[in-house]
């Protein structure tokens, strides 16, 4: 008797809720939202060519990419390609909470979209360019454990591999380090033409600017409230600034950096260093930009005590479909990402961190119009389609 | 000591003329002009826009209270309501005459980021700042 009278109160508290939800009034933005939702498009946005590569955006180099990034002979054991972590049919990355090389990994694999407009690679922002930061899991004892001299031989040697070459950059160079860099700038180029669907946002930012009040009522009510949150209460947007919904730098957000293997992930401030000591970076020989162009970030970037513990900001475009989530994998769906914030413990924070980490305390209906938000960031992409052989 | 006000300005000779004889010679654009009882100092960005997360440089004059060049010693940028500061540390460049070049400036975040200038005549320093909405 009891429990019938739980649930029938249990049944009237939830229909309450709905019927009040239902009778809320569609949310509507200020100036100042407008100005900020505007900031996060139009999209996509117009390529951007890296003068340190001379595959960027070439036809080529981009077909020589893409043959490159599903090639497991790139790996020591033959057995490992870029597309084996980075899946296509998984917008770019694994689903699993972190990746696996030669040996099991700390971080998670990211997703690939949208790399051609970001300055720094990887979580730790070790990459200040793309071609360099596909050369990384090449030679990283971890992941594909290679070298120089194997990936060169492997280009030299399979007549496929060395038409794409030629065709993509010319006469082979005699120097295994320089097909090596051939090899990174190509699958540079593949990766940079990897841009994220137009979305459920786009098409409601693209009606909030043009006034366009079909399109506006279109967009459903839970998102346009998780919506006013990010650009509000919440100041999401002040990291994930932009079309692409990140500036591209790093924050700690109170995420343990303890490494399951043992030991601490110094994250961007041993990212710093790796990038500033790569043979492979924008001031290095092997760019093909001769002034260093595009070098000013890493000319002037500096190491600070504030960096250890943070981690690259993720852009949030396809962020329902490439979960788990933050950069160890430790949060599986976006509602433990938006409980994390709603409750994150400011004793986990480094000293001398960003103030924009503090818990938003957000009720369930918040914490749920949130996610909805996030949700409509995010649409089924179609697989790439494979650019035109032109080797046999 | 703070500066005693700050202004936008259009950087042309005529923009102060209580200084006229100092080299405000930025070219034609929009920048700021920023100023104390001891010191005036001039500025603009290039390029012209600042964008959140990209690098940029600032043209400055420096100048004392007596129309002479004076020193700029040392630039930074904080965002104060977030308690942090820039990723990325500028070069100061001299070219002569209280003329500056900063190489390496980038916002990285949207908000109100605090530029602060050290700056220098003879037994004189000073801080002056200025704010800069970035979005």
């Amino acid at each position: 008797m009891t429990l019938r009278w739980i649930a029938a109160g249990l049944l009237i508290a939830i229909a309450t809720v709905v019927i009040a939800a239902a009778r809320e009034p569609a949310p509507t933005f200020d100036e100042a939202e407008r100005r900020a939702i505007a900031a996060h498009g139009p999209w996509p946005p117009a390529p951007r060519r890296d003068l340190s590569n001379r595959g960027s955006g070439q036809p080529a180099a981009i077909a020589f990419g893409a043959r490159l990034f599903a090639e497991p002979r790139l790996s020591a054991d033959g057995r490992l390609a870029c597309a084996t972590c980075h899946r296509p049919d998984r917008d770019w990355t694994d689903g699993v909470a972190a990746g696996q090389g030669a040996v099991p990994l700390d971080r998670r694999t990211q997703p690939l979209w949208n790399l051609g407009h970001a300055a720094w690679f990887g979580w730790a922002g070790q990459g200040d360019s793309l071609w360099a930061q596909s050369i990384r899991p090449i030679l990283d004892p971890a992941e594909m454990a290679s070298d120089a001299r194997r990936a060169a031989r492997l280009v030299r040697e399979d007549a496929t591999l060395a038409c794409f070459h030629r065709a993509a950059f010319g006469a082979e160079p005699p120097e295994d380090e320089r097909v090596l860099v051939d090899i990174g700038k190509a699958l540079a180029a593949f990766q940079e033409t990897l841009v994220s669907p137009r979305t459920p946002f786009d098409a409601f930012r693209d009606a909030l600017i043009a006034g366009d009040a079909a399109g506006i009522a279109a967009y459903p009510d839970d998102a346009k409230r998780g919506l006013k949150l990010f650009v509000g209460r919440g100041e999401c947007a002040a990291c994930h600034f932009g079309p692409r919904f990140t500036t591209g730098e790093f924050a700690d957000v109170g995420i343990p950096f303890f490494r399951r293997s043992g030991g601490v992930d110094p994250g961007r401030f041993e990212g710093i260093a790796q990038a500033l000591a790569n043979p492979f970076n924008r001031l290095g020989s092997h760019s093909d930009s001769a002034d260093g162009a595009g070098a000013t970030r890493l000319r002037h970037v500096e190491r600070q005590h504030r960096n250890f513990g943070e981690f690259k900001i993720p852009g949030l475009r396809q962020v329902a479909r490439t979960g788990p989530y933050m950069h160890d994998g430790s949060k599986p769906t976006l509602e433990s990402v938006v409980e994390h914030y709603s409750t994150v413990s400011l004793d986990c924070l480094h000293g001398n961190t960003e103030r924009l980490v503090r818990p938003l305390g957000l009720t369930p209906g918040e914490s749920a119009d949130l996610v909805a938000f996030l949700r409509s960031l995010s649409v089924e992409a179609p697989l790439p389609v494979a650019p035109p052989a032109t080797c046999p | 000591m703070r500066a005693v006000l700050t202004a936008l300005a259009m950087l042309v000779a005529t923009s102060a003329p209580a200084v006229a004889n100092c080299p405000l010679d930025l070219g034609r654009g929009l920048g700021w002009a920023v100023f104390s009882s001891q010191h005036l100092l001039a500025m603009r960005p290039d390029p012209p826009q600042i964008e959140v997360g990209e690098p940029f440089a600032l043209l400055l004059n420096v100048c004392d209270r007596r129309n002479q060049p004076a020193q700029l010693v040392a630039i930074d940028a904080t965002m104060p309501e977030h308690a942090h500061g820039m990723n990325y540390r500028p070069r100061l460049i001299d070219l002569g005459d209280g003329r500056y070049r900063v190489e390496g400036m980038v916002f990285h975040m949207p908000g109100r980021w605090e530029l602060a200038l050290d700056v220098r005549s003879g037994d004189t320093t000073e801080r002056l700042t200025h704010d800069m909405m970035v979005q």
